[in-house]
């Protein structure tokens, strides 16, 4: 073998790193196939919720270490429990040595003898058959490797089609290893849903989200199309400055590397605020001059209002003569030249319009004398609709138009790995119910078309045990939330669900959710039924959960602590510091601002000339009209629309809303 | 004047002392009744003196103690077959506060009187590769002294492996060490002239003294020690000794809470006595219960002996199992 240089001999392996603890068995602390019990040294790195290895030791007493254990049999597990005691037979010895001052109890020459003794539910037996007890091993430390196989990562983090989604780093001794969801069951079709629950405060649940939807922008699989999230903002500024970076240090830079997440804000984010009563100035903390461009008016009029009538009634509303009245008005007036029976002819397309057949028939019933009914409705349930669609415009001025156009999400233009925010924070109760029933069930309805421009799209609502109460009444948005629950994860419509108390929503709606995340939580609520699967070390430590750790439950594994960075936009409290939102700008002035958001060469005093002694509601139709049809010359087009009387904009033909399927009685 | 209620009054009256306790360990070996006698060093006769309450205890302590095993594991005819197991350790405490093993040797062997055995058994037992420990033929005539010959040669292979493995230790021990023996320091030369090995004692069937001293020296108070004498008798290698009171032994027994501490034959013994009385009475937090003798025997020595407990063979370990018949075949 002249001349033929030999490869070096490669060096050998590093000695496998020595057990951390042993597997422990008696007759009252047995092991089991699904949990066992071990001791560390006193000082160690386990802790609850650290994820560890127990190797077969074989038939020899020792194991080799080899990290398969003699038998290849390997269990992983993770800590429930802890326990601490000394050989102190009873306390009383204790105090006998100290000669009962406390003072002294610490100056014993001699530490007692001390155990540190670990209970841990199994995550995985490989193999996994046969199912046995959990063998007297030793006890490692779980590996980055170990973390995946005993979570179950292993078949989805490879493969042609990888599905994992990172959600937060484990940490314990010393390690750091990435825990990822599994999209097929988090986005659909085999699961889906998350609902998070923390308390408040802690801005846990609202960061845990804003970091899990930039994962799922990053990450989200290619071979399942586009995705979309819509935020509802339900209180204060939490959602509205998700475009602006936020403060991140060194250790969040790094968690986010680690977890392979670009850590800078979402780079496609719509904002859609309702106006407030004057109809000029956007309702929504997002005001501040540089910013409030990109807030779009959400403007609905009296079609997209009526489609959802059932959302404004409530359950003693509901009675057929109403609902028979309701549906009267869609099908037969609105939007269609109707004879009134009185020798009036209307063409409904405004709460005005509507408002006015209203009076014409109450008119016309009065002056003919004739009997308290118009055609076939009793004029009791015609005022009762009245009096309830009267009130959703008064109620939610600013959301709803007594007249003009509306204006909408993007339906059918979605863009892939766009955020859609709905900042509704400060309308009226039933405009929320109103907002979310509409724009959900929209999604619905074009998810199911597949016309909504993406596949998937994740909803975060906050405040959950609102919507969707376990006890409250039996609400349109419940249902609807329920029905989204049950059946949304084949229409890619996901339900990112979040509120304080897990106990007070609806057991189905929280059910249906495939992960289930845990912030911090508040102790009366751990004492609820719903939490007694849990150890008391680990309800003590979900007590006192720092931010930025999580307690999730996935499908694949079983309750596990993570640790996410802060997320990388700007948080609601710093951004209305940084942004302080404007004061509510005179009309004239607001009607400025919108037109010079349409043309930067617009100057105010040609606006303000131009409106000067008209009526604020036919400039508030004439500016509706201009954002709407964008022109060349806004200025120019909103000259002539004030010139004459508006006309109304022909509503488009209306596309009717399928039913909610009946809902299963089924839990789940 | 009330009379007393009753003779237990009229005793407390009269100077007696009310006890409710005798340990077994009180009662001494029944072997060995007679006086062994002793020689005042620091006093002239037996006096008592506080121990230095605070005094500071050496930063390193290692304590020696060693534990025996032994059942009877067959019966050729009437001759017993005993398997023993001795064991001994030293555990070593430093600043920590903890006790951590710093050397321990171990023997497993079987005891018999090998000459006695028929040979099948005896050609069984050396094939077996155990170590052997024969007994003299005169001494297992009958299955009862059998026993309690097999009992001292267990013995003596524990006090020898102590003995090893405490003049190991003491070889070993760094100049601000100390080496604590749970025995006697006398039966090792190296022990017994070690400037910083110690011995406690907790039975007391030897006694050195009668009369007054005696009672002077067992209702010694807690923190308070004997004068230092040297023990005549049996002990091998000279060293000097003192009693020492742990706990008020008023109640329990007048051996309650009193060790015998042995130490070199030296001057400085003497002047380090009530020093070293001072840091052994602290010992006595933590108390070693569970263990019945907790009034005199020192938590480490009781973790020393826990220790070997927890390595030695399961099966000298376990509990008796019923004695009743087995059933069926």
């Amino acid at each position: 073998m002249i001349g033929k240089a030999s490869a070096p001999p490669l060096p050998p392996p590093p000695p496998p790193p020595p057990p951390v603890g042993h597997v422990v068995a008696t007759e009252l602390k047995p092991a089991t196939p699904y949990q066992f019990h071990f001791w560390t040294a006193n000082e160690t790195s386990i802790g609850i919720g650290a994820i560890v290895r127990v190797e077969d030791p074989g038939n020899g007493e020792r194991g080799t270490g080899n990290g398969k254990g003699e038998t290849g049999k390997v269990v992983y597990g993770v800590v429930t429990d802890g326990f601490a005691y000394s050989d102190l037979a009873t306390p009383l010895h204790d105090v006998v040595g100290a000669e009962g001052d406390p003072a002294r109890a610490a100056e014993s020459p001699t530490a007692r003898q001390e155990i540190r003794l670990w209970t841990a539910a199994v995550l995985r037996q490989i193999p996994e058959e046969p199912l046995q007890p959990v063998p007297l091993g030793g006890v490692h430390v779980a590996t980055d490797a170990d973390v995946a196989r005993a979570l179950r990562m292993d078949s989805y983090l490879g493969g042609a089609h990888p599905t994992a989604i990172p959600v937060g780093l484990y940490t314990s001794g010393g390690l750091e290893a990435p825990v990822y969801l599994d999209a097929d069951f988090l986005l659909g079709p085999e699961a889906a849903h998350l609902n998070i629950s923390g308390v408040s405060g802690l801005a846990t649940k609202t960061s845990a989200v804003e970091f899990l939807l930039s994962a799922i922008f990053e990450h989200f699989p290619p071979h399942k199309g586009r995705i979309a999230a819509v935020c509802f903002n339900v209180k204060g500024p939490d959602l509205c400055f998700l475009d602006q970076p936020g403060t991140l240090d060194a250790e969040d830079r790094r968690r986010y590397e680690r977890l392979g997440v670009p850590a800078h804000p979402f780079e496609r984010v719509c904002y859609y605020a309702p106006f407030k009563a004057d109809g000029a100035n956007l309702n929504t903390l997002r005001t501040h001059a540089a910013l409030v461009g990109d807030v779009e008016p959400l403007v609905w009029g009296l079609r997209e209002v009526l489609d959802f009538a059932e959302v404004l009634l409530n359950r003693d509303d509901i009675d057929a003569k109403a609902d028979a009245f309701i549906d009267f008005l869609a099908d037969r007036v609105v939007d269609k030249e109707f004879a009134d029976g009185f020798g009036n002819v209307h063409r409904v397309t405004t709460f005005a319009d509507l408002d006015k057949l209203f009076r014409a028939v109450f008119d016309g019933l009065e002056l003919a004398g004739r009997s308290d009914t118009w055609r076939t409705h009793h004029i009791a349930t015609i005022r009762k609709v009245r009096n309830r669609l009267a009130n959703i415009s008064t109620r939610c001025k600013g959301l709803v138009a007594d007249d003009g156009p509306s204006n909408d999400l993007p339906w059918g233009r979605f863009e892939d790995r766009a955020v859609y925010v709905v900042d509704v924070a400060n309308v009226d109760p039933l405009g929320q119910d109103l907002v979310f029933a509409r724009i959900v069930s929209k999604l619905r309805e074009h998810l199911e078309r597949r016309d909504l421009g993406v596949d998937a799209v994740m909803v975060f609502v906050d405040e959950l045990n609102k919507y969707a109460s376990a006890d409250g009444p039996d609400t349109y948005v419940r249902k609807m939330l329920l029905d989204i629950s049950e059946r949304g994860r084949y229409l890619g419509l996901v339900l990112f669900g979040a509120e304080q108390f897990r106990s007070q929503v609806h057991r189905r709606v929280v059910g249906n959710a495939g992960t289930i995340v845990f912030g911090r939580m508040d102790s009366d609520e751990l004492a609820t039924p719903g939490y007694q699967v849990l150890s008391p070390a680990t309800k003590t430590k979900l007590a006192t959960l720092p931010i930025g750790e999580l307690m999730v439950r996935h499908p694949h594994f079983t309750p596990i602590f993570v640790r996410f960075p802060r997320p990388a936009v700007l948080r609601g409290r710093d951004g209305v510091e940084r942004f302080p939102p404007a004061a509510d700008l005179p009309f004239e002035d607001a009607v400025v601002r919108q037109l010079v958001k349409l043309d930067r060469r617009i100057r105010p005093n040609q606006v303000k000339d131009l409106i000067a002694d008209r009526l604020e509601q036919d400039v508030r139709r004439a500016l509706a009209t201009v954002r709407q049809t964008h022109p060349e010359d806004p200025l120019a087009s909103l000259r002539r629309l004030l010139g004459t009387r508006v006309a109304p904009e022909p509503p488009p033909a209306r596309e009717a809303v399928p039913p909610l399927t009946p809902i299963s009685e089924e839990p789940y | 004047m009330a009379a007393p209620r009753s003779w237990k009054d009229a005793m407390v009256a009269a100077g007696a002392v009310a006890v409710s306790h005798v340990p077994e360990a009180s009662l001494g070996r029944a072997d060995i009744d007679e006086v062994a006698g002793a020689e005042p060093v620091e006093d002239s006769g037996v006096a008592v003196h506080a121990v230095e309450q605070g005094a500071p205890a050496p930063l390193t302590i290692r304590f020696l103690d060693g534990i025996q095993l032994w059942k009877v594991v067959y019966y050729d005819g009437v001759l017993p077959i005993v398997r023993a197991h001795v064991a001994a350790a030293v555990r070593s405490r430093g600043a920590d506060r903890r006790l951590r093993t710093a050397d321990e040797a171990g023997r497993d062997c079987v005891v018999a009187c090998v000459a006695a055995l028929r040979p099948a058994v005896r050609a069984a037992l050396e094939a077996s590769g155990l170590e052997l420990v024969d007994l003299p033929q005169d001494e297992v005539s009958q299955p009862g002294r059998a026993l309690e010959a097999a009992r001292r040669a267990v013995e003596r292979a524990r006090v020898a492996l102590e003995k090893q493995l405490g003049e190991r230790c003491a070889e070993r021990l760094g100049t601000d060490e100390w080496l604590v023996v749970d025995g006697v320091l006398s039966e090792s030369s190296v022990l017994a002239g070690h400037p910083r090995a110690l011995a406690v004692i907790k039975s007391h069937a030897a006694q050195y003294f009668a009369g007054p001293e005696l009672e002077r020296a067992l209702t010694v108070a807690p923190g308070h020690r004997t004068s230092v004498f040297r023990p005549r008798g049996r002990a091998r290698h000279e060293v000097y000794s003192w009693y020492q009171r742990l706990w008020p032994w008023e109640g329990n027994d007048v051996l309650f809470g009193l060790l015998r501490v042995e130490a070199r034959a030296h001057e400085d013994t003497v002047r380090a006595a009530s020093r070293i009385g001072g840091w052994l009475d602290r010992e006595r937090a933590p108390l070693a219960t569970p263990d019945a003798r907790w009034d005199r025997l020192l938590y480490p020595i009781h973790d020393v002996e826990t220790y070997l407990k927890a390595r030695a063979p399961r099966d000298l370990l376990s509990a008796p199992g019923s004695r009743l018949p087995k059933t069926g075949t």
